[in-house]
């Protein structure tokens, strides 16, 4: 950690503050209780320094996003590196309808991004499941637009070829 | 980034600004409605009231002492290696010091002490402040320096290219601080977020008030130029490009 000092008040404030935004979001990622509330944590730690020099705070969120989606995109790939095979209640559901269509529901992106390569995985996060546009998870990332478009649509062709060869869209 | 709707539906960031009470009245009342009328963002929404619930009654008091240990701990890093560096440059001249004095009326604060470049990002500088053998603390308003504190800064040079603290102590004494005795500004990283300069200064006797600044810029600027600059106007000091931030400082006895 570059910064090094900071008061036990201020850093109380900006955790109360900025908690819930992290908590909810590694929550819903890990969705663990337990996983969540460490990470929460160790994101809070890790992005003190931004929301203390962010202007506002949609600047502090969208450091938030960003290293919130790593640290529990890093998480999952952990854990799957050790885990048992996937339950078949936890693969999508098939309906026949295109992963486009399916990706639509952020439970049936999330399902995906878990299998996704790991660039794409937070680009995939931030557009299908947080709602932002192209040109803010570009901003976001730090990365241009048309490299958002290309990471997306490659998300989409292989999330095709994922349903597809597991029978599942 | 900031769009109320995305593809029909409210960002995150729409719903955790809302949860923040942070988006403007009307943007705010336009997110209210969709969430009347929207079951997806209404049940996201709820989720999020939640999550705060739980976060406030259970984990922010249970976690908050973590936290705060690890901050500590990054703390005692910056710490030891402030007193690692044993290249502490000693002033031979007045540093005054610490303690944003009380500023009347019409004085110009950090925020406001800005040259040029608009629409950037703003700069900032912070002053750190060791104390014998004790721990690091953030010079603010109230608190006063003596001599023989060391200090050291912490600068965001929201995009500049050249960098240089300076100080102009109450006898009017021009010093470079960064880098320490430096002829004109250093180039600095392409860099938006805070960078801790590794020069300290050691206080000298010279009791009184100090006003340090640290001067961005896209082009190097000459100690020279910024030692007239201040010398004209040390409350607002005006160089082409040049963007200033200042703190003022009050050293006393101990």
């Amino acid at each position: 950690m570059e910064l090094g000092v900071h008061s036990n008040e201020r850093v109380s404030t900006l955790y109360r503050k900025f908690g819930t935004a992290i908590y909810s979001r590694c929550r819903r990622l890990l969705k663990d209780d337990a996983l969540a509330e460490d990470a929460t944590q160790e994101v809070f730690v890790r992005v003190l320094k931004h929301i203390e020099s962010a202007p506002d705070d949609a600047t502090a969120l969208a450091w938030i996003y960003r290293i919130s989606t790593n640290y529990c995109l890093n998480q999952i790939r952990d854990r799957s590196r050790q885990a048992e095979p996937t339950a078949p209640d936890e693969m999508p559901e098939g309906d026949n309808t295109s992963p486009e269509v399916d990706l639509l529901d952020r439970e049936t992106a999330m399902k995906l991004i878990r299998r996704a390569p790991e660039k794409l995985q937070e680009v995939a996060m931030l557009y299908y499941v947080d709602g932002l546009e192209q040109e803010q998870v570009a901003t976001t990332l730090g990365i241009s637009r048309r490299t958002v478009i290309n990471r997306l649509q490659e998300f989409i062709d292989r999330s095709k070829k994922f349903v597809s060869r597991d029978g599942v869209a | 980034m900031n769009a109320l709707l995305s593809r029909g539906h409210l960002s995150s960031e729409a719903i955790d600004l809302l949860l923040l009470a942070a988006l403007p009245a009307p943007e705010a009342n336009e997110a209210k409605q969709h969430l009347d009328g929207c079951d997806d963002c209404r049940a996201r929404w709820q989720q999020l009231n939640e999550d705060k619930q739980r976060f406030e009654q259970f984990v922010f008091a249970r976690t908050l002492p973590k936290v705060e240990a690890r901050v500590a701990a990054a703390r005692e890093g910056f710490f030891a290696r402030f007193k690692l560096k044993l290249l502490i440059p000693i002033l031979g001249v007045a540093t005054a010091l610490a303690v944003v004095a009380t500023m009347g009326p019409g004085t110009q604060t950090e925020d406001d002490l800005y040259v040029g470049i608009k629409g950037a990002a703003q700069p900032t500088l912070e002053v750190f402040a060791v104390r014998g053998a004790g721990g690091v603390f953030l010079v603010t308003a109230g608190v006063t320096l003596q001599p023989k504190d060391r200090i050291g800064f912490m600068v965001n040079t929201a995009g500049a290219k050249y960098l240089m603290v300076a100080s102009r102590d109450g006898a009017g004494v021009f010093s470079v601080y960064h880098p320490f005795g430096a002829q004109q500004s250093q180039p600095v990283g392409p860099t938006k977020t805070k960078l801790e300069l590794p020069t300290k200064v050691e206080l000298d006797e010279t009791l009184g008030a100090e006003r340090v600044v640290a001067v961005l810029s896209d082009e190097p600027v000459t100690a020279q130029q910024v030692e007239a600059a201040l010398k004209a106007d040390p409350k607002n000091p005006q160089l082409p490009g040049v963007r200033f931030v200042a703190t003022e400082f009050v050293k006393v006895a101990p």
